[in-house]
């Protein structure tokens, strides 16, 4: 084994303990562990993306990883944009509700039609 | 059609205002001075927003961290929707550049009972955007298109702080376009709930101060992508 193959190798397993430790659901999980197990095999047989390559028509096995990477970094990007979506919107409703919790009524004397407190 | 006393009393002008303490007391005077009732919501300001529209006379509510002036409006409708004796809604610039002498025109298709929201438009009498730059105009008029393609109505300006809703329209319209994209999402409400809407003719007088607070081209793209996501989601 190449020591490129040793480093890579345990870069992918300190990836697989970062899931583990950080993924609750088993779904995520397996996924995840399913991809990095996927990761290791590759680089344990280099030759195998190429094989699968030649056969899916792409030519080389950098190429298949390379799309393969483009498609799950868009997967990506997609996911983390609804997450943010949804931590805007939950931000958004927390400061909505604190402001109204605390309406501040005029500091001078308003006209007298001015009104009673709304219960926000 | 005349706007009455107990029209006024059951009204609240809406104020979104971020980072405006140098001109937000100027215009809570002028409309209180016209015995409107105003809410100011501070987007999360900095500076003495807050502070000077509570002195000028007006009701602030104030969120922790700026979300945006649609997220400011709708904090707003919901404080107004809290007050039960609230009949109309209005909502108004912060920067100085709308004519409280404009609010008993946006109120009176209104309280006829005839409308459900009025729009203020700058295009409607051909002389209300004083001093408005020439790209500004152009991209506006791009807007209003694009608008009327989406939404279908019929409108000649899409992009003006300035409206009016009965109070129990508002309570059935979604706002959920934290940032500038809200104006869209007021059109594509009235379109999709059916509301009777019209445009009132109104002033924008345009100075360094209110342009410098503005939209700009930039801006044009952003509010499309959050329009985007939207649609997306």
């Amino acid at each position: 084994m190449l020591p490129s193959q040793i480093v890579l190798l345990i870069l992918v397993g300190l990836f697989a303990i970062y899931i583990f430790r950080l993924r609750s659901t088993t779904g995520d999980r397996v996924t995840y562990l399913g991809l990095a197990a996927l990761g290791g095999a590759l680089i344990i047989d280099p030759e195998f993306t190429n094989r699968v390559a030649a056969r899916l028509g792409v030519g080389r096995g950098a190429d298949l990883m390379f799309y393969f990477f483009i498609i799950f970094a868009l997967f990506h990007f997609a996911t983390t944009a609804a997450t943010i979506r949804r931590l805007q919107r939950n931000l958004t409703e927390l400061a909505q509700a604190q402001a109204l919790a605390q309406p501040r009524p005029p500091a001078v004397m308003a006209p007298p039609r001015s009104p009673a407190t709304p219960s926000a | 059609m005349t706007v009455t006393a107990s029209d006024r009393a059951a009204t609240w002008v809406i104020i979104a205002a971020y980072e405006e303490a140098r001109s937000i007391g100027g215009v809570v005077q002028q409309l209180i001075a016209d015995h409107w009732r105003v809410l100011v919501v501070d987007d999360g300001s900095d500076d003495a927003t807050a502070d000077a529209a509570q002195v000028a006379g007006a009701w602030v509510v104030r969120h922790d961290v700026n979300l945006g002036q649609g997220a400011a409006l709708a904090t707003g409708f919901a404080f107004a929707a809290a007050d039960r004796s609230t009949r109309f809604v209005v909502t108004f610039d912060a920067d100085g550049q709308h004519d409280a002498a404009a609010i008993p025109r946006m109120i009176a298709p209104l309280a006829s009972g005839e409308f459900d929201v009025t729009l203020g438009s700058r295009f409607l009498d051909g002389e209300g955007f004083t001093g408005m730059p020439a790209t500004r105009k152009a991209l506006l008029r791009l807007a209003t298109r694009l608008a009327r393609l989406t939404t279908g109505l019929d409108l000649t300006d899409t992009h003006n702080g300035m409206r009016a809703f009965r109070g129990e329209v508002l309570e059935r319209m979604i706002h959920r376009q934290d940032r500038m994209a809200h104006a869209s999402e007021i059109q594509a409400e009235i379109a999709r709930l059916g509301l009777r809407y019209r445009e009132v003719a109104v002033r924008v007088t345009y100075t360094d101060y209110s342009l410098s607070k503005g939209q700009r081209l930039i801006d044009a793209v952003s509010i499309l992508w959050d329009l985007l996501a939207a649609k997306a989601r």
